[in-house]
């Protein structure tokens, strides 16, 4: 494992939340690697902290201690416009509802991280496109999500997701408020990234979506209690 | 910057009526704030105008009546000369004489107002036919008459020539009085504004005296000093004079009194009507500041999604903050052309049609109101709900239904 391969490395990740007398350890101390190019599946039972992982990886939030290298940078200790600014450049999102704008069509949605990062108007709306095109939707770009099934919304979503070309793509129970044959249909667009080399975490607690990634990351009380590649078990950390 | 406007703009036009509600106090503030600027403009063009378009050097004299001092007080023919006499500068003085009278000419049967004239003019109206009236015509209390252009218009409705109308007769009652001039158009309609120096039917004030106010006294003196010496030390002397010859008090008015009484009154209105703005800007700020309070909340999971993929805290600042600016822009915007047409309408409906002058549209007064207001609502108001906006966290704002 050298620097130049590993998109994502932890160590002694820990995430605390106190509120009051209240505290809960969401993560304690999480050391793990990923790949460039991997399909990893963080899977694990409500409360076992794959949420809060997740927004971690995600540099939604701060890890209370540890640190936290992506794509080379230490996150760990960034202010919140800095974070930002990784989401912007580093990371792209695949939430369980979608979360598309809903007043926008399908193209001004996957153009938004292109705004945020200053691109020129005509330069945004032909890299939105080829997205949508990549995805399978380029011909529903001037529709707005409500006039999009599910599947094409969360379409919609991937290409958003993967326009400012980011290291890692997380998702976040991806499949949740689709029905089969459409999860399916996510699924293999999900499969079809990751042979042309896309990095992916997808948090799930669904087996059938897990059992597609390469890797599977089992979570239980904020800690890692199984890694399995490919079905055959390695050592964690 | 184009790019947030836009946005702006999409989301405020989706809410349309929440939008258009939301700016319309801030409409009536603007408007009301700008329609007195432009109000103002004109009553301050029309004042200005009436010192241009009439005789300046012109006072009149009224004695300050008490109960005692009724009679010690009264105006007589003797004071004419008094005053003449023993004030410099002075260039005529005569009764003050004004009434509205029937006048009668050929079949028409008119209410005109008929009063004493000098042969030193006290009208500044130019003369249109024939002349005004002469030293003989004073000396000999002629029953020449020189009538006004409304009076022409009115008593010759079918004459379009004023030379026609010269030599021939009009009455009041039994009185007949002979044409012979015919004044132009007034700059300014003092009769409107309660000082009133021309005459429709100017007699010589000798005749006037004569005929209608021998053995009485008058209500008052016209006076007109010449235009070199200083008006208000004129008035003075005027008043000391009069006071010791009846040992009772006098007042002299002159336009300049009649002018600052109105502006006096249009300044107080002007002070009105802007606190009335001012608070109801205050109203329309809290508003607006309301609206976009909703709007944050409302968008609370828009913002989360946004901060998610890479929106900094700046940019979410800068949305919301330019849908405030676009809302108070647009609502000043229309304050400001609505005031501008509400003042416009004063301006002509009201001042213009007494002052006969046309008062300049203030469009940089209403700007400068316009673009100070929105900046001043926006700063004030719309600070505080994009700074909550950019202050959201991104998970839980994500998590928010």
């Amino acid at each position: 494992m050298n620097d130049t391969t590993r998109v994502i490395g932890t160590r002694d990740l820990t995430k605390v939340y106190q509120s009051g007398s209240l505290r809960v350890e969401a993560l304690r101390g999480l050391t793990f690697s990923i790949e460039r190019g991997e399909y990893v599946a963080i899977m694990g039972p409500s409360g076992s902290g794959k949420s809060t992982l997740m927004n971690v990886l995600g540099c939604l939030d701060r890890a209370t201690s540890g640190q936290y290298l992506l794509d080379g940078i230490d996150v760990s200790q960034l202010d919140d416009n800095q974070l930002a600014e990784i989401r912007l450049r580093k990371l792209g999102f695949v939430f369980q509802g979608f979360n598309l704008l809903p007043r926008a069509n399908a193209l001004r949605n996957v153009t938004l991280p292109l705004f945020y990062a200053g691109m020129p108007p005509k330069q945004r709306e032909k890299l939105a496109l080829e997205r949508l095109t990549e995805v399978g939707i380029g011909d529903r770009a001037r529709h707005k999500p409500t006039e999009l099934s599910g599947g094409e919304q969360q379409r919609v979503a991937i290409a958003r997701a993967l326009v400012n070309d980011p290291a890692v793509l997380l998702a976040d129970e991806p499949t949740g408020n689709l029905d089969s044959k459409t999860s399916a249909e996510i699924m293999a667009l999900f499969e079809r990234l990751s042979a042309a080399g896309r990095t992916i975490i997808v948090v799930t607690h669904d087996e059938g979506v897990a059992s597609r990634a390469r890797r599977i990351l089992r979570m239980l009380d904020g800690v890692i209690i199984k890694d399995t590649l490919s079905n055959i078990p390695v050592t964690s950390g | 910057m184009i790019a947030y406007l836009i946005e702006a703009a999409n989301v405020l036009f989706a809410n349309r009526m929440r939008s258009i509600l939301t700016i319309i106090g801030l409409v009536v503030g603007v408007a009301t704030i700008v329609a007195v600027q432009v109000a103002a403009a004109g009553m301050s063009g029309a004042v200005s105008g009436i010192f241009k378009g009439t005789n300046a050097s012109t006072f009149i004299v009224f004695p300050k009546t008490t109960q005692s001092n009724v009679v010690r007080a009264a105006l007589k023919i003797d004071d004419l000369a008094l005053i003449r006499d023993r004030v410099p500068g002075v260039v005529s003085v005569i009764p003050f004489s004004r009434r509205q009278i029937i006048v009668d000419a050929g079949h028409q049967r008119v209410r005109l107002r008929f009063g004493g004239e000098s042969d030193k003019r006290f009208s500044t109206s130019p003369v249109a036919a024939g002349r005004t009236l002469s030293a003989a015509d004073i000396a000999t209390a002629d029953s020449a008459c020189v009538i006004s252009d409304n009076a022409f218009t009115r008593l010759f409705p079918n004459e379009t020539s004023a030379a026609n109308v010269l030599g021939q007769s009009l009455y009041v009652g039994s009185k007949r009085y002979v044409i012979v001039g015919v004044l132009g158009k007034a700059k300014v309609d003092t009769a409107a504004l309660g000082f009133d120096v021309s005459n429709d039917v100017a007699i010589p004030y000798t005749t006037f005296y004569n005929t209608y106010q021998r053995g009485s006294s008058f209500f008052g003196v016209s006076v007109l000093a010449s235009p070199d010496v200083n008006l208000q030390m004129t008035e003075r002397r005027t008043e000391a004079v009069l006071a010791q010859a009846h040992g009772a008090q006098y007042q002299a008015f002159d336009f300049g009194f009649f002018a600052k009484t109105i502006s006096g009154f249009f300044s107080v209105v002007g002070l009105i009507v802007g606190a009335v703005g001012a608070i109801s800007l205050i109203v329309a700020g809290i508003g607006i500041m309301n609206i976009m309070l909703v709007s944050v909340t409302e968008r609370t999971r828009e913002i989360g999604i946004r901060k998610a993929i890479g929106a900094r805290r700046g940019q979410v600042l800068a949305q919301f903050f330019v849908e405030s600016l676009v809302l108070s822009a647009v609502g000043c915007l229309i304050g400001m052309f609505l005031g501008v047409g509400l003042g416009f309408f004063v301006d002509r409906g009201f001042i213009a049609r007494i002052s006969g002058v046309y008062g300049a549209i203030p469009w940089f007064e209403a700007i400068v109101i316009a673009v100070g207001f929105a900046t001043l609502v926006t700063l004030g108001f719309g600070t505080y709900p994009a700074y909550r906006a950019a202050r959201l966290d991104p998970i839980e704002a994500l998590r928010y239904e």
